[in-house]
């Protein structure tokens, strides 16, 4: 990690919340499995709820595991069983007013995707279809959106590639005649070509390396900030988060323990768990010792009881081994769900 | 050296190796086991009279000279292949003094038409359906195509062959069952003779293909269960693509390339199948060519019909192969 | 091991139907231990008998009792699959784990050798062999030429496993700790590839038994050794389906197709059992 991604974004002005376009409701998926007849549950997401505004990067962070990719793919509606929606909801406003994603029906949802929802896939070095050329991806996937005669979206695409520092010629490649970096790029300018009002992006630079990670993080946040959208990024990474997201969301054991702007969650964490997370981040002209976190992240498939962090933190009270703590704004626009630090901050 | 080059010289060596190796298997069969076939067509053919032993003496020498295993074993093996890389294994014995080679030449056309047909037909069938079988798991239709293809798969091709041949030729009696075309229409291109072949094809046809649906279905369902979860797949679906789409064009694309060295793989096995079902159905090619040699005790037609079936089959293979990198652009290019 | 059959035994219904054919058929092999009749002797009972009481599958135009000629036939028959099973599993675990474990210039040659007796029509070289062999064609011999020549599906196989295991961390353990080729593929690899190698061996059988019964219809082997493709071969020479003796042809049949299928379910779900991919199709692999 250099010392450049670990400085914070610059502040942004705060988008105005009171339209979202995407609202989570308490939002829980599981992953229900039956081997040999012994049923078993892993509850990947447990009620998460999060507003996501327009034109905002929207970070998830937590360490593998934690649910942040089932979440992600349950938003997206990208689940296929055995992980499945056992309650609440998912409702995205793309200006039509707010839809639940679960409650399209197979076109309206072909037509929202890429039109207005992308996605940006984890290990998207094999998203590609290694037997058809790069144009062919782009006629499946943005075509029909584009309403354009074939020789101006051929010519649109291929602007939009330039973008990317990406040369017109790629379109007539297989997948495995790129580089890494640039089935990368090509990935990224796939789920941008069509201008979408929401990006997912689900641990898009985690394969590359620093210096192709940094370039590829300042175009899909210039691409964002030139059309408007919202993305919303997830990565372990805490770097990337400080450099690229405006808030950010802490997932521990499938639930969203802090949620904050992120220069001041990264400045002034309150979960024990964020704490533990930022004060593990190199800062230049510190060399203290980092200490490690006891225990090992719980078991989802039998989570412990009440908060479960418990195990772990180093502020557990009795209450938190019985009752699990809610989700409250402690402070402005900043929600966490912890017994110890609602106690400490009302005295 | 480009990459499609170096594929097709290790596919020609591959041709080279499979004819040597097959043709010395043939060589060590007859001539390294203590069975000698002179004695033993002499013995086949005064079994039935007196000969004289003056006259046995003649035939001795002029079958060892077109045995070709008179001289030292190097002489022989030279010889063996001399004739094997001229195409001449002499006259046939039962059909003298016909060349073994006029004879074959006339089977080969049945057989190969027989089995490009039966085989391509099978081939796609299989692969469609096992493709679709794949990608809609929840078709009830389709589930019960796989039970079938399942229960047909394992069957051996002479038991679903003698099955259909109970079926059409007694119970239920509305195909010939027998021959290539009826024996009255004049051998030329013209309608009734065409539909009379076809007719005629049908059962051997249908015992081939129904074998290799089986296989086929079987083999795609399982890749296709895997294509479905690969990222590009999923990826597409993400996207809001076509289903039909993605079907064809992410699904069965990635899925069909190893069915194609599938295909080559078991042309061997389907061309074993072929002169088996030929013999139930009396279908004048290789097979019944064959199975008549045995009983003949034509001892050149044997060697003939072994020896060019081995180069025919690898020949096949090596074309198949050569196709292979239409459908993979990860071996054609650079 | 037990709960594993257990387990197969209860969710796997393809697994219990094979279990219970093959059963049904071995049942048959084992009653021909006490068949009243001598197996080569002809016009022991009245021909041309349909199915009764006193011959519940009727008897043959040669005088002989369908029923208790079909449990010795299937004893042979199953029998020679096991031979040619064990036999060939010999030479594909060689060249396979050797090809694997060696790797370079020994897996290129052995594998060209593989390939080409994969692509090979075998039948026609059989065929040639009992041309040659006529009369001194016997069972054991059949089954000695089969299995030299069907052991390369598997080899390749047992090759690409022995490939992965050789690059696994204990592998590099048993390596270092001074072990020699031949122990490591046998102590450290052998007990990795033995599920895949009893799955393949039902397959192989089906392959193995299917060429016997072409050959034997045929009347290529040695035709006085009952078998289920010598039973339909005498009779077609009494022209048994012509003159309405059904019994004669169709009871082989099916219980040569029982024993086909059987073995065929029993290969696919254990297979499925052993495949990493379909078991995580099943528990689906959280993440």
């Amino acid at each position: 990690m250099t010392e450049e991604t670990m400085m914070l974004a610059p502040p942004r002005p705060t988008p105005a919340l009171p339209a979202p376009v995407l609202s989570v409701e308490k939002l829980r998926a599981y992953y229900q499995m039956r081997f040999f007849g012994v049923t078993r549950e892993v509850r990947a997401v447990d009620g998460i709820t999060l507003q996501i505004g327009r034109n905002e990067i929207y970070g998830i962070a937590g360490e593998s595991s934690s649910g942040k990719s089932s979440l992600i793919k349950t938003i997206a509606r990208a689940i296929r069983p055995p992980l499945n929606v056992v309650d609440g909801s998912v409702r995205f406003d793309f200006g039509e007013g707010p839809a639940d994603i679960y409650k399209l029906d197979p076109h309206a949802l072909a037509a929202i995707r890429w039109r207005h929802l992308s996605y940006i896939m984890q290990g998207s070095m094999n998203v590609l279809n290694p037997v058809r050329r790069i144009r062919h991806s782009f006629l499946d996937f943005a075509f029909r959106h584009m309403h354009l005669p074939m020789p101006v979206f051929l010519q649109r695409v291929e602007g939009h590639l330039a973008r990317l520092n990406l040369e017109p010629r790629v379109l007539n490649a297989y997948p495995h005649e790129l580089s890494g970096g640039m089935r990368q790029r090509v990935t990224i300018a796939l789920a941008t070509v069509c201008r979408p009002a929401f990006i997912i992006a689900d641990e898009p630079t985690t394969a590359l390396d620093v210096v192709v990670q940094k370039s590829v993080l300042t175009m899909i946040r210039g691409i964002q900030q030139e059309m408007g959208s919202s993305v919303l990024f997830v990565t372990h990474d805490m770097a990337v988060h400080a450099n690229l997201t405006d808030r950010l969301g802490i997932m521990y054991a499938g639930r969203l323990v802090e949620e904050a702007p992120t220069r001041s969650l990264l400045r002034r964490p309150l979960h024990p768990y964020t704490r533990h997370l930022v004060a593990s981040l190199p800062r230049i002209g510190d060399d203290a010792p980092k200490a490690g976190l006891n225990g090992t992240p719980p078991s989802l498939a039998k989570p412990p009881p009440g908060c479960r962090f418990h195990p772990r933190c180093p502020l557990a009270m009795d209450i938190c081994r019985t009752e699990a703590p809610p989700m409250e704004e402690l402070l402005p626009g900043h929600r966490v769900a912890c017994h110890a630090v609602r106690q400490e901050l009302a005295s | 050296m480009t990459s499609y080059g170096s594929y097709l010289l290790k596919r020609l060596a591959q041709f080279v190796l499979v004819v040597f190796i097959g043709i010395n298997v043939t060589y060590f069969i007859t001539h390294a086991t203590p069975i000698d076939p002179v004695e033993q067509t002499i013995a086949a053919a005064t079994s039935f009279g007196q000969t004289s032993p003056a006259a046995i003496e003649t035939m001795r020498e002029s079958l060892r000279a077109l045995y070709g295993v008179g001289g030292s074993p190097l002489d022989q093996y030279v010889t063996f292949w001399k004739r094997i890389l001229i195409a001449d294994f002499g006259p046939s014995l039962s059909a003298f003094p016909t060349p073994v080679s006029t004879l074959i030449a006339r089977a080969v056309p049945w057989t190969a038409g027989l089995l490009t047909v039966a085989t391509l037909l099978a081939w796609a069938i299989g692969n469609l359906l096992g493709g679709l079988a794949g990608y809609y798991r929840e078709s009830r239709v389709l589930k019960a195509v796989g039970v079938i293809a399942m229960g047909l798969h394992p069957i051996p091709y002479y038991i679903i062959a003698f099955v259909l041949l109970i079926v059409f030729g007694f119970l239920w009696p509305i195909l010939p069952i027998t021959g290539a075309h009826d024996p009255g229409v004049e051998r030329s291109l013209n309608l009734p003779f065409v539909l009379s072949v076809l007719k005629h094809a049908i059962l051997p046809a249908m015992s081939l293909i129904l074998v290799g649906i089986g296989t086929w279905f079987m083999g795609m369902r399982a890749l296709v269960s895997n294509t479905v979860t690969e990222d590009y797949t999923v990826y597409a679906e993400l996207a809001g693509v076509k289903r039909s789409r993605i079907m064809r064009s992410y699904v069965m694309r990635n899925a069909i390339a190893p069915q194609v060295t599938g295909l080559a793989m078991s042309l061997g096995a389907i061309f074993n199948g072929a002169i088996i079902t030929e013999q139930v159905f009396g279908y004048p090619g290789l097979g019944t060519l064959l199975i008549a040699a045995v009983h003949a005790g034509d001892y050149s037609l044997v060697i003939g019909v072994t020896s060019v079936s081995i180069i025919a089959v690898s020949a096949a293979v090596l074309l198949v192969d050569l196709a292979y990198p239409l459908l993979d652009p990860r071996v054609r290019e650079r | 091991m037990l709960r594993i059959l257990r387990d197969l035994l209860r969710y796997n219904r393809g697994f219990g139907l094979g279990c219970f054919l093959l059963l049904l058929v071995a049942g048959m092999a084992a009653l021909s231990a006490v068949s009243p009749y001598p197996p080569l002797d002809v016009y022991v009972v009245p021909p041309d008998m349909p199915p009764s009481a006193e011959f519940i599958l009727g008897t043959t135009s040669r005088g002989q009792d369908v029923f208790w000629q079909l449990t010795l036939a299937i004893r042979n028959t199953l029998l020679f699959g096991i031979t040619v099973a064990v036999l060939s599993r010999i030479i594909s675990l060689t060249v396979g784990l050797l090809a694997g474990y060696l790797g370079g210039a020994v897996d290129r040659v052995l594998m060209s050798v593989n390939d080409t007796f994969i692509i090979i029509p075998l039948f026609p070289i059989l065929v040639l062999f009992y041309f040659v062999m006529r009369d001194n064609m016997s069972w054991t011999m059949l089954a000695v030429v089969t299995a030299s020549l069907g052991w390369s599906y598997d080899a390749r196989l047992i090759r690409s496993m022995a490939m992965s295991l050789r690059t696994r961390e204990f592998t590099h353990q048993a390596v270092f700790s001074g072990m020699r080729a031949p122990e490591v593929v046998l102590r450290e690899h052998l007990p990795y590839v033995l599920p895949i190698v009893f799955s393949t061996t039902m397959n192989n059988m089906n392959w193995s038994i299917g060429l016997e019964v072409t050959l034997s219809v045929l009347g290529f082997t040695d035709i006085n050794t009952p078998t289920i493709g010598g039973m339909i071969y005498w009779a077609n020479q009494h022209a048994a389906m012509v003159s309405g003796i059904w019994w004669w042809v169709a009871f082989p049949v099916a219980l040569v197709v029982c024993l086909f299928v059987g073995l065929f379910l029993l290969a696919v779900s254990m297979n499925e059992y052993i495949d990493p991919r379909s078991r995580l199709a099943r528990t689906g692999g959280a993440g």
